[in-house]
């Protein structure tokens, strides 16, 4: 369990992280979302004692980080897989980390294994592609086999394979009875993988929530109807306040009304209904919903710019 | 504190820098003594040839050098570590910086202090069966400061290595750490002994500079004026202690 307490950090005049509060319960994947300087590293080094908040606690099963005594046993964390000499083989890069918690070399040797980099375990970092330095990070941070796990964008550079692969790793894990906190991205992964999301926006909090929770309550929802007949329903739908949408010649989507109430009107109506099924969007519209007003870096739309404008200018 | 050491030594072995900068550092001041000891011993009309000072004056001079390549290893061990930012998987594996601030400053010491010993104990054999046998004379009853400016050299290799971490800790950057170890002594130090003798029409004071004072450690001569060997040696050891306290306390309380 991570408690996050009113965590509040600035880089001089600048508030990067404000007065944040959250908790992760064990059992589950949480994602740690928020758009691009929203705090969200940040945050993960406060939470680890590595930048020095202004105000605020972080608790891991009730003790700040800094009072672990072998913390590798206890909190298993990797803020960016590039934090590695070049110059040092992997295995040496796990094998001082070890050192520091009393963690035996065989158990180094177990996972390089266990994230399939054995092999080129003696080769120098420098030799890494993106992908293999995710995959050490990530056997640095099992080395204590510990029961929480904090992992920023863990699924960067890596291959389809590569993220299929950590996210079954981190669903088994969570699946153990770990408390698993993941940064990402990727939001379609994160659907995939999260059940709980802690969702943040300019240092602050916007919502802590499951992800069934938080798509119901930021994502658009509509009905989607499949009719040989569509038009003889379009005016009862729009008497009722129903809103519709027509995709093709028999398929139309409302909105503003539930499925049972247009299921009942075209059983009112005898219209024959081929589909009627509710829709839901996506955990990226969501969150590009919920976190409208938190952007800072927002992108130009290519659509407006004159045309010769988009390339290079000289 | 046996297991953050233990990393440490882990650290510092496994960065081929380090083995390029150590042998460097012992091999030098070997070469350069050998050398000494092959060609100068021979007597000639005007020359009688190295003598027993001129021995411990090669191998305490060049271990001057090895020292310096020691503070530069020394302050590399903690600047690459801001370098490639394995400070913070460091500090996350050791929440309590204190603890490893000390431990790698501790490995530095030891390493440099051991290359030195080294440095001393095989450039006085070697160089001294080598002088010996092309006719020299050389003996260390006869010169009562030999053993001293050879230990001093050992002390003197740690004393520099804890100067260049604490010169790491400030700057957390290699090139200005590793720049401002070859400029202190030869033009920050020597600049500020001027203005000081100037300003003080006192031409000894130049002489507890904190850096020359160390250089006490190595004289076999010399000690009229400014601090003697003992004093010289702490005196450096205690600036250097400060600095490095200072950068550990700038460490300590920084993001990492």
């Amino acid at each position: 369990m991570i408690t996050v307490t009113d965590l509040t950090k600035q880089f001089g005049a600048k508030v990067a992280v404000d007065h944040l509060s959250f908790d992760v319960r064990p059992g589950v994947v949480t994602g740690f979302l928020g758009p691009n300087g929203s705090g969200k590293s940040t945050s993960m080094r406060c939470m680890l004692g590595l930048d020095r908040p202004e105000t605020g606690v972080t608790l891991f099963d009730t003790r700040p980080y800094r009072t672990l005594a072998k913390p590798l046993h206890e909190v298993g964390a990797l803020l960016d897989a590039g934090y590695v000499h070049p110059g040092r083989s992997g295995r040496n890069h796990l094998r001082w980390l070890a050192a520091t918690n009393g963690i035996s070399r065989s158990r180094v040797d177990e996972v390089l294994e266990l994230v399939g980099l054995t092999a080129v375990g003696g080769a120098r970092v420098r030799s890494y592609s993106l992908g293999m330095k995710q995959r050490l990070g990530l056997a640095s941070v099992l080395l204590g086999d510990p029961q929480t796990i904090i992992l920023d964008e863990p699924a960067n550079g890596l291959d389809p394979e590569g993220i299929r692969w950590i996210r079954d790793v981190l669903t088994h894990l969570a699946g153990q009875g770990r408390t698993v906190l993941v940064s990402s991205h990727q939001l379609s992964e994160m659907a995939l993988m999260a059940q709980d999301l802690v969702v943040i926006g300019q240092g602050r909090l916007i919502e802590q929530s499951t992800v069934a929770e938080f798509v119901d309550r930021y994502g658009e929802k509509w009905v989607r109807v499949k009719s040989p007949a569509p038009h003889a329903l379009h005016e009862p739908v729009r008497r009722q306040g129903g809103e519709i949408e027509e995709i093709d010649a028999t398929t139309w989507h409302v909105r503003g009304l539930e499925c049972a109430a247009v299921g009942e009107m075209a059983a009112a109506h005898q219209v024959v209904l081929h589909e009627l099924s509710l829709q839901t969007g996506s955990l990226e519209e969501a969150f590009l919903k919920a976190t409208a007003d938190s952007q800072e870096y927002r992108s130009g739309r290519l659509a407006d710019a004159p045309a010769g404008e988009v390339g290079p200018t000289s | 504190m046996m297991n953050l050491l233990r990393a440490e030594w882990i650290k510092l072995r496994t960065v081929t820098m380090n083995w390029i900068l150590g042998i460097i550092a012992i091999a030098f001041p070997l070469v350069v003594t050998l050398l000494t000891a092959y060609f100068a011993s021979g007597k000639t009309d005007n020359d009688d040839g190295l003598d027993t000072n001129g021995l411990v004056g090669v191998l305490t001079g060049t271990a001057v050098v090895a020292s310096l390549l020691c503070g530069v290893i020394a302050a590399a061990s903690i600047t690459s570590e801001f370098g490639f930012g394995t400070i913070r998987p460091t500090f996350a594996a050791t929440p309590r910086r204190m603890r490893v601030i000390v431990a790698k400053g501790l490995v530095a010491l030891g390493f440099a202090a051991i290359a030195l010993a080294i440095v001393q104990l095989v450039g006085w054999y070697a160089g001294s069966t080598i002088a010996d046998a092309r006719g020299a004379t050389i003996d260390l009853d006869t010169l009562p400061t030999g053993v001293p400016a050879m230990v001093g050299a050992v002390v003197l290799g740690a004393l520099l290595a804890l100067f260049g971490y604490g010169l790491g800790l400030i700057t957390r950057s290699t090139p200005a750490a590793v720049a401002i170890l070859i400029v202190w002594p030869l033009i920050a130090e020597p600049l500020v002994a001027q203005l000081l003798v100037v300003a003080t029409d006192n031409a000894s004071i130049r002489n507890w500079t904190p850096l020359q004072a160390g250089f006490r450690l190595v004289a076999t001569d010399g000690f009229v004026d400014g601090p003697s060997r003992v004093a010289g040696g702490v005196y450096f050891g205690a600036f250097s202690l400060a600095l490095a306290g200072f950068g550990a306390w700038l460490v300590d309380r920084r993001d990492a």
